[in-house]
């Protein structure tokens, strides 16, 4: 009986995987500095390589391309998790203050730490390294803040849990411009571009430092994916199967904070993913979550590849954070879905 | 008599601060239909919740074949035991047959497929329930009597030996309260199934059980076999009615055909 559901998965898949080459394509070929599709082939191969051609692809789109196609796949996944678990189409990790969390956290970081060291070249990588870890602190923080804020009876309520999350979210919100206001100026301007989320500064040392956390904890999220799809049964019905709920809500819901905040280290926060992917992706492969997670991964990667297009290219020679971006195309499409659920 | 099949010692259940019920002790015998009925808010969900270990209780125990609960994992417990709740939910667009095998949960190995045997156990359940014609349909698509049928056949999917059920026929029109009620009868007849639930209707739970436990305030009043529950005393001292008690000449259970408000003063 599940044979419709995968040959609509794969046919979507592939689709998917089109519209994601063809924003990469876009991404890579088109700016201020144009290159054919030859000259990106002969490069990547080693053929007759030219300096200015190296620089471009290697230095400047290459690593902004991965890093939004890996934050693009991070969120969508995340956003799948926390809506599958609270049971609340409207729910998304930012929603939650999990990325205000991570943010308000490195914030933190480079106020100490000195943003600008830890991007000026690869010298200082060890910082890079440590910003998720950072993240994942301050995520976890905003985690536990909405547990004993939602934790009513021995269970997870859903309604205090979505209240709390924006609390929590307004006040790591607050933390974090409160921080950044005392930074130094060249640090406050390297914060608020981060903080509304943005890949331009994108070097290969930010995408070894998300990297292991991705390979870990998606095969794990991965894993309990089909647990998701009873989790939209009401509270009864699942413990009498035999779910160790709670247990299996806290793997889930601490492997997407250690996801989004590896995310929000490296790209600041961009919200909307989480929500607008799982949408998307429920459209167009239903509602089992081993075929919606991948689906809604595939979704996220192509529209924070498409949107960082847009940053870099729209005001060029100018720079739109692509979080500005995502929120622009984003807004919209939640307050449609807020209007659909209404009606 | 029969064996005991689940015992609760000294059970204490607690709604934050409000104490349902403390120190209660009953018992369930072994291939019976055990049925707890008593007024709004007496603690009979509650009790056979904490039974089905849905409720953490504060103290007391509770024993599944002699067995302490807590110190079975709660997937064992799952093939022993399912307990159909008051409210189930569903996402609308899900098919029938797989919420029915989300019921196989406990005995699945790999998550992906189903085997032969689940696909066997799955099809028993819809047979049961008569719920096979519509098994393609989505959920938005049932009617409340079909829809309760299907969660019945989920709760069976789990081939467990005891089902426990939560009010199973609030909501649903006459006849589909009696096919529910049959079916229920039918799993205890022919399959030896323990059956507990929590009804309102006295009547049906006259004419459907075993045994009842009355319940009030939070504490067992009277337990025993319907002709002894059904009787005018008893439901003076549970409901509070004057209720009018005759013998039904077609089955033989005692049904209350009629009742009057007692006066409110002591």
């Amino acid at each position: 009986m599940h044979n419709k559901y995968r040959s609509r998965f794969f046919i979507n898949m592939l689709f998917l995987t089109g519209a994601i080459l063809l924003a990469i394509y876009i991404h890579i070929t088109n700016g201020t500095f144009d290159m054919s599709v030859k000259d990106i082939v002969t490069t990547l191969l080693r053929m007759n390589p030219t300096n200015e051609f190296d620089l471009v692809i290697f230095q400047f789109r290459l690593p902004r391309i991965v890093i939004a196609a890996l934050v693009g796949l991070g969120l969508g996944i995340a956003g799948t998790v926390v809506q599958g678990i609270t049971r609340n189409g409207l729910a998304d990790p930012g929603i939650l203050g999990i990325n205000a969390g991570a943010g308000a956290s490195i914030v933190i970081f480079m106020f100490f730490f000195q943003m600008e060291l830890a991007v000026s070249g690869s010298s200082n990588w060890l910082s890079i390294l440590i910003m998720p870890i950072f993240g994942f602190v301050g995520g976890l923080a905003a985690a536990i803040l909405i547990y004993v804020f939602a934790w009513t009876n021995g269970k997870l309520d859903t309604q205090r849990l979505i209240l709390s999350g924006i609390a929590i979210c307004t006040g790591f919100g607050a933390l974090s411009l409160y921080i950044s206001l005392k930074m130094r100026e060249s640090d406050f301007e390297m914060a608020t571009v981060w903080m509304s989320g943005s890949i331009y500064n994108a070097n290969w040392m930010f995408i070894i430092a998300m990297i292991p956390w991705l390979i870990i904890l998606i095969p794990v999220i991965y894993r309990k994916a089909h647990l998701l799809d009873y989790f939209q049964l009401e509270e009864v019905s699942i413990k009498s199967l035999g779910i160790q709920v709670e247990k299996e809500k806290a793997i889930l819901l601490l492997s997407s904070i250690g996801v989004i905040s590896a995310c929000v280290s490296v790209s600041g926060s961009i919200g909307f993913i989480g929500l607008i992917a799982p949408h998307i992706a429920r459209q167009l492969v239903g509602i089992h979550h081993r075929y919606v997670l991948p689906a809604s991964a595939a979704i996220g990667m192509f529209l924070v590849i498409f949107s960082d297009y847009l940053a870099r290219t729209i005001f060029a020679p100018a720079e739109i954070p692509v979080g500005i971006i995502v929120a622009i195309l984003g807004v919209p499409y939640f307050l449609y879905l807020l209007i659909k659920t209404k009606a | 008599m029969g064996t005991t099949v689940i015992r609760a010692e000294r059970l204490t259940t607690k709604y934050e601060k409000f104490t349902v019920f403390s120190n209660l002790s009953t018992e369930i015998k072994k291939g019976k239909i055990t049925t707890i009925i008593g007024p709004n808010g007496c603690g009979k969900s509650t009790l056979l919740k904490t039974i089905g270990r849905i409720l953490k209780q504060q103290s007391g125990e509770v024993f599944l074949q002699e067995q302490d609960m807590k110190g079975i994992s709660t997937k064992a417990i799952a093939k022993q035991l399912a307990l159909l709740s008051q409210n189930p939910e569903a996402p609308l667009q899900l098919k029938v047959e797989e919420l029915i095998s989300y019921g196989r949960f406990p005995h699945r190995k790999n998550v992906g497929t189903l085997s032969s045997k689940d696909m066997e156990v799955i099809n028993w359940a819809m047979d049961i329930t008569k719920t096979s014609a519509f098994r393609t349909r989505e959920i938005a698509q049932l009617s409340g009597g079909q829809r309760q049928k299907v969660w019945l056949a989920m709760a069976l999917a789990q081939e467990t030996s005891i089902l426990l059920l939560d009010e199973p026929t609030t909501y649903l029109d006459l006849a589909h309260q009696l096919e529910v009620l049959q079916i229920v009868d039918r799993l205890n007849k022919e399959h030896r199934c323990t059956i507990v639930m929590v009804l309102h209707d006295i009547n049906h739970a006259a004419r459907f059980s075993d045994e009842l436990i009355a319940m009030k305030n939070g504490e067992i009043i009277n337990v025993g076999p319907p002709e002894k529950i059904i009787a005018k005393d008893v439901l003076k001292e549970v409901f509070h009615i004057d209720a009018r008690i005759m013998v039904d000449p077609e089955n033989g259970s005692p049904v209350c055909y009629g009742y009057d408000a007692l006066p409110e003063c002591e």
